[in-house]
């Protein structure tokens, strides 16, 4: 008798045990969200007195997003002397949306797209640099560059 | 065969001498809990009075951004790491930003309006999270987690057993069932000083240990990962499961070069998606409608996510929130009302534990149950001591729980819904089997 009921209670522990540790998707049986998900397209390089073409594409659930209810685009360098406000991208086709806009300064740039589908809205940035860094921008990047020391702490 | 009038003594017996070897080893551990715990269940007013100076601001007409207040604490902590920010759920509170701090935990106060660094506090050194971990594990860690698991199983049969034993043999009365019975001597009264008072604190006790179970290491954890696992409990992340990653691909994320390492920053290692800053995180926070007392986490690394998240005194108000660290897209957003069912009731239980959920009522209740166990485990001693003959253990003379059929059921039932008790009652039988059985003074002393 004493003996039928550990080896019970063993099996017990090892079923409890086994079923725990298997990693399944659970995501899916709670409250999902849609995020948009995006590519920013920047132009390899860039043409004097010309203007250029940045592209984002916006997809949602892996569908390309063709009738976004806004997508923004924001420009500007780090130096400062460069700002294109807010302003209405335009539509093209398979949920790609683009601005064109002069870049005729060199330096580190950055392009902020403000988006919106669905209930997701989302408001990336993307640095890039046209032509070459000048001093100031690198200086800016070292200025933000990691700590010596690191350690992070978790989450619960 | 035995008859019916021969079962029922020795039931009554077996149950008695479980009750008291298993009231003897826990009770200690009981009036521990139950201690921590009534003086846990006023954190919220102990906190308020002891950190009042750091948390206190005079509200002004404009705050400053949560980016300048945290640029103005890294000023006083050059090597620190910044890894929560907590923007404070009224006019009156101060900011909290979270730092590591040369391996320290420290939690830096400042004023949303002025910037101005109020305070620290070492994560360490709050008295509430000792009191907590008293509570939790007996600052023993796994092992005194452990250990406090056991208690609460235990005290679960402890409430069976006594009430067993607390049901009127033949018809009911009052006195001495649900009032004590003062004038008919002191053994009567205190026997009744321990049993009626029982009586009426058992239903609580048991609500205690029920709702405090879910936490525990091995059971709580197990229950918890089996509810989240089948969809009813708390979603994934939460507790069990890891949080969503960023929608950006690692190679879209721009590279931030190490300090002073060089200056010639090739511009493919610049060009990337860039982290949101905090201020539009709390945008985001805003936006959604979250319980203001919510806490942002910073990601632990370039692939993860901001997560928010709130616990304040009702459960219906709790929520965790991933916020993608490039795009500022919600990736999940749980509240209370997308939890499973069972997590709804743990979330719920947990609130009530904790006597936040209805104020000061809720506390109220709570901390005349604490009372009620410190005193029935006192008057539980007071009790064995009375009847105890000198050099004698004094338990229960009965017949093996294994000739108990009834009995045995119940710890079998027991042993399999809690595994460590399951355990602990094998580990008694081994012990009963193989020392105590073949030592005839132990076996005299034990009465086994």
């Amino acid at each position: 008798m004493r003996k039928r009921f550990s080896y019970s209670i063993a099996a017990l522990f090892v079923i409890v045990l086994t079923a725990c540790s298997n990693e399944q998707d659970v995501v899916t049986l709670y409250k999902q969200e849609n995020p948009i998900n995006l590519d920013i397209y920047i132009p390899e390089t860039f043409t004097d007195n010309q203007q250029d073409t940045i592209k984002v594409k916006l997809t949602q659930a892996g569908e390309p997003v063709v009738d976004a209810d806004y997508v923004h685009f924001e420009i500007w360098n780090q130096e400062g002397t460069v700002h294109y406000e807010m302003e209405q991208a335009k539509k093209e086709k398979n949920g790609l949306y683009s601005i064109r806009k002069d870049f005729n300064e060199d330096g580190l740039y950055f392009v902020q797209v403000h988006a919106s589908n669905g209930g997701s809205i989302i408001m990336p940035q993307k640095q890039f640099v046209v032509g070459k860094l000048t001093e100031n921008d690198v200086e800016f990047l070292d200025s933000h560059a990691k700590p010596q020391s690191g350690g992070h702490e978790g989450h619960h | 065969m035995k008859t019916e009038k021969q079962t029922r003594p020795s039931l009554y017996k077996t149950v008695w001498r479980w009750h008291f070897y298993a009231g003897l080893l826990i009770a200690p551990f009981l009036i521990i809990l139950a201690v921590t715990g009534s003086i846990y269940l006023y954190k919220p007013e102990i906190e308020n009075f002891l950190y009042k100076d750091l948390y206190e601001v005079t509200p002004q007409d404009e705050r400053i951004s949560p980016t300048t207040q945290i640029e103005e604490v890294k000023k006083h902590y050059p090597d620190a790491v910044v890894t929560t920010f907590r923007p404070g759920e009224s006019e009156s509170r101060s900011s909290e930003v979270g730092i590591m701090n040369h391996d320290k935990s420290l939690t830096v106060f400042s004023d949303p309006y002025t910037g101005n660094v109020i305070g620290e506090l070492n994560n360490e050194d709050r008295i509430m999270d000792k009191i907590e971990e008293f509570h939790g594990e007996l600052m023993a860690g796994t092992v005194g987690d452990r250990i406090v698991e056991l208690v609460a199983c235990w005290a679960v049969i402890l409430v069976i057993t006594g009430f067993y034993l607390w049901m009127p043999k033949k018809k009911f009365t009052v006195s001495g069932v649900v009032i004590p019975r003062f004038k008919k001597g002191k053994k009567i009264l205190v026997r009744d000083l321990h049993a009626v008072p029982g009586f009426w604190i058992a239903a609580g006790m048991l609500f205690l240990i029920m709702t405090g179970l879910p936490w525990s290491g091995f059971w709580g954890s197990h229950f918890q990962n089996v509810a989240t696992q089948t969809g009813v409990g708390y979603p994934p992340s939460i507790y069990f499961g890891s949080a969503p990653t960023s929608t950006i691909k690692t190679k879209e994320i721009a590279d931030v070069p190490w300090a002073a390492e060089n200056l010639e920053i090739p511009s493919s290692e610049v060009e990337g998606f860039i982290p949101i800053p905090i201020d539009e995180v709390v945008t985001v926070a805003e936006r959604e409608g979250i319980h203001p007392s919510y806490t942002i986490y910073m990601p632990s690394d370039p692939t993860g996510v901001y997560t928010l998240s709130a616990y304040p005194p009702k459960a219906q108000d709790e929520l965790t929130m991933h916020v993608d660290q490039y795009t500022g897209a919600v990736l999940t957003d749980y509240r209370f009302d997308n939890y499973g069912f069972i997590g709804k009731v743990v979330a719920l239980g947990v609130t009530l534990h904790k006597g936040t959920q209805f104020g000061w009522f809720n506390q109220l209740m709570s901390l005349i149950i604490c009372w009620g166990i410190i005193f029935v485990a006192t008057s539980g001693y007071y009790l064995w001591l009375i009847r105890k003959k000198k050099h004698e253990l004094s338990a229960p003379k009965a017949p093996s729980a294994r000739k108990v059929k009834g009995f045995l059921i119940l710890l079998i039932i027991l042993g399999i819904i809690f595994p460590l008790v399951g355990l602990s009652i094998i580990v008694v039988w081994l012990i009963d089997w193989l020392i105590i059985q073949r030592i005839p003074r132990l076996k005299q002393f034990f009465h086994a």
